[in-house]
């Protein structure tokens, strides 16, 4: 037996659509480019005229002030000393502050989507689960990852185990709703494909089609949550915990705002980088979809 | 002969809070070995219930079916399905789709292997082995449905309107290439569908079903040698006594 798929009338038109397209798809992107570019040039010249009429560093630093203060920043030599541990490796002011909101940043981001990730399988699949927990669910949602800060303050201490706490909480919710909704939509149909094709436990269901078919909801929650995170970092080390957020307090209580406004960009700088590379990751895993 | 497949008075009621719908009284019938079995009947006469009790996923609320006499409760690799939306899982090869079921048997790498190129290769679909199911057409996903329901071994194939999304054309093909598996794999088969045509290409006996409430109006034999051509005289009056008998 064999198959040409030319003589079928319904043969992808994926390829030759893509081909069509090439050309005028970058006269289009050239011309996006350019119009963004406009925009942010436009926005840093009005940000630099601002700034010289209101004349005063602390009050708006200019664009100029900011980029001199963040490589200042970047190249002040200093130590960064492992957390737990009485290591110290060279490092620049920049750096080492990275570094240390990344320690609580990154434990807090991983153990709380990797909760909340379990806890949504889990309660997406599980009937009874679910209707015995939602309750107390929908009741500790709404309550923002910061005001958990009071066990972080009497349990942990306010320091990396605080912060990471605090950014758990947040990582949890997020990843928790995201993947209870992605277990939920995935259809009966593909369940009873499965169950024809020999699946018979309920572990083996959730490994085989469950956790594939939520996966693209799942994924989402994860990138959500790594932007997400970041704004709880910041907020967190209000509380005194170390890192970038308490250097953008830190700079402004001392009315250096040009150093403030430097740390917030490295805050996106990170996280632009962080969500390009996620979405990458995310584009391979998720390659099958359409 | 014994039978290979046996609906034993089959109903099945559907009760919601305000009303109780009658889907099937007393359906009886059985299948040998080997025979190939369609089911035609318009909508509404309880042929896709019938399907989904004899594949297992709904229970019967009188009767029983039994494969080679033994009852069935729940779905099992006894029975290979193909579904009319082809049921593939998105996220998987078609080589992949192909083994999932033998993942849950025990069987070593190099068997599940060797099985998932022959399904491929019954199908023809060895050059799309490693496409996701969105790149191919619905003939090919059908292909993908029936060599993934086949790779099980099971007793007998149960097919859902298989063909039901595809054009006329691939239609056509996928008749062809199923009554070849079929002589080649000597499986028995039940397929439903309701198109007429379709069933007498394909069937040794077509059941006839009507509704309200559904049941099997009569069965009918198709004796007419293979391969059938839709211009035989005889091919005709097959077509026009089933589709007098369904009022159509």
């Amino acid at each position: 037996m064999s198959v040409e798929p030319a003589t079928e009338s319904e043969t992808s038109t994926q390829s030759r659509e893509a081909e069509g397209v090439t050309r005028p798809l970058r006269e289009i992107e050239l011309r996006q480019f350019l119009e963004s570019l406009a925009g942010a040039l436009t926005f840093i010249s009005l940000w630099q005229l601002a700034a010289v009429a209101v004349g005063r560093t602390y009050l708006l630093p200019s664009p100029v002030e900011v980029i001199t203060a963040f490589v200042t920043e970047l190249s002040a030599t200093t130590t960064f000393t492992i957390p737990l541990t009485s290591v110290s490796l060279p490092a620049t002011r920049l750096t080492a502050n990275l570094a240390q909101s990344l320690f609580h940043y990154i434990p807090g981001l991983i153990v709380g989507s990797i909760l909340g990730i379990s806890l949504g399988i889990a309660m997406g699949w599980d009937r009874r689960l679910d209707t015995a927990l939602t309750p107390v669910t929908r009741f500790l949602r709404p309550i923002p990852p910061l005001a958990w800060i009071v066990f972080a303050i009497v349990w942990i201490g306010i320091g990396h185990g605080g912060a990471a706490f605090i950014v758990g909480i947040g990582a949890f919710w997020i990843n928790f709703y995201n993947a209870y909704a992605g277990v939920e939509g995935v259809s009966t149909h593909l369940q009873e494909v499965a169950a024809s094709l020999g699946i018979k436990s309920d572990i083996g269901m959730v490994k085989k089609v469950i956790i594939p078919a939520a996966s693209p909801s799942i994924m989402t929650g994860i990138r959500t949550s790594i932007g997400q995170c970041w704004m709880i970092v910041v907020a967190a080390e209000l509380f005194g915990a170390p890192g970038v957020g308490f250097q953008i307090i830190n700079a402004a209580q001392n009315l250096a705002t040009d150093v403030s406004v430097a740390y917030m960009m490295v805050i996106s700088l990170v996280f632009l980088v962080s969500d390009g590379i996620f979405r990458r990751v995310e584009k391979r895993i998720l390659a099958w979809r359409a | 002969m014994s039978s290979k497949v046996a609906v034993q008075s089959v109903s099945k009621t559907f009760e919601s809070d305000r009303q109780r719908v009658t889907a099937l009284t007393e359906v009886s019938f059985s299948i040998t070995q080997g025979e190939f079995v369609c089911i035609v009947g318009p909508s509404g006469c309880g042929k896709t219930t019938l399907f989904r009790i004899i594949a297992g996923l709904e229970a019967p609320t009188t009767g029983a079916v039994s494969i080679d006499g033994n009852q069935i409760d729940g779905p099992g690799t006894d029975r290979g399905m193909v579904f009319q939306n082809y049921g593939l899982f998105p996220w998987r090869t078609v080589r992949a789709n192909v083994r999932f079921g033998l993942e849950q048997q025990e069987l070593s790498d190099n068997a599940r292997q060797t099985r998932v190129q022959d399904m491929l290769s019954l199908v023809g679909l060895e050059e799309f082995a490693d496409a996701y199911p969105k790149e191919l057409s619905g003939g090919m996903k059908q292909r993908v449905g029936i060599a993934r329901a086949l790779a099980v071994r099971p007793e007998i194939l149960l097919a859902d309107e298989p063909f039901g999304s595809v054009d006329a054309q691939t239609r056509d093909n996928l008749h062809e290439e199923l009554l070849d598996i079929w002589t080649e794999t000597q499986k028995t088969i039940l397929f439903v569908t309701h198109d007429i045509e379709e069933a007498v290409t394909l069937s040794d006996r077509v059941i006839v079903m009507s509704a309200n409430p559904g049941r099997i109006q009569e069965i009918v034999s198709v004796d007419i040698s293979r391969p059938r051509s839709r211009s035989d005289v005889a091919f005709g009056e097959h077509v026009e006594r089933i589709r007098r008998m369904i009022g159509e």
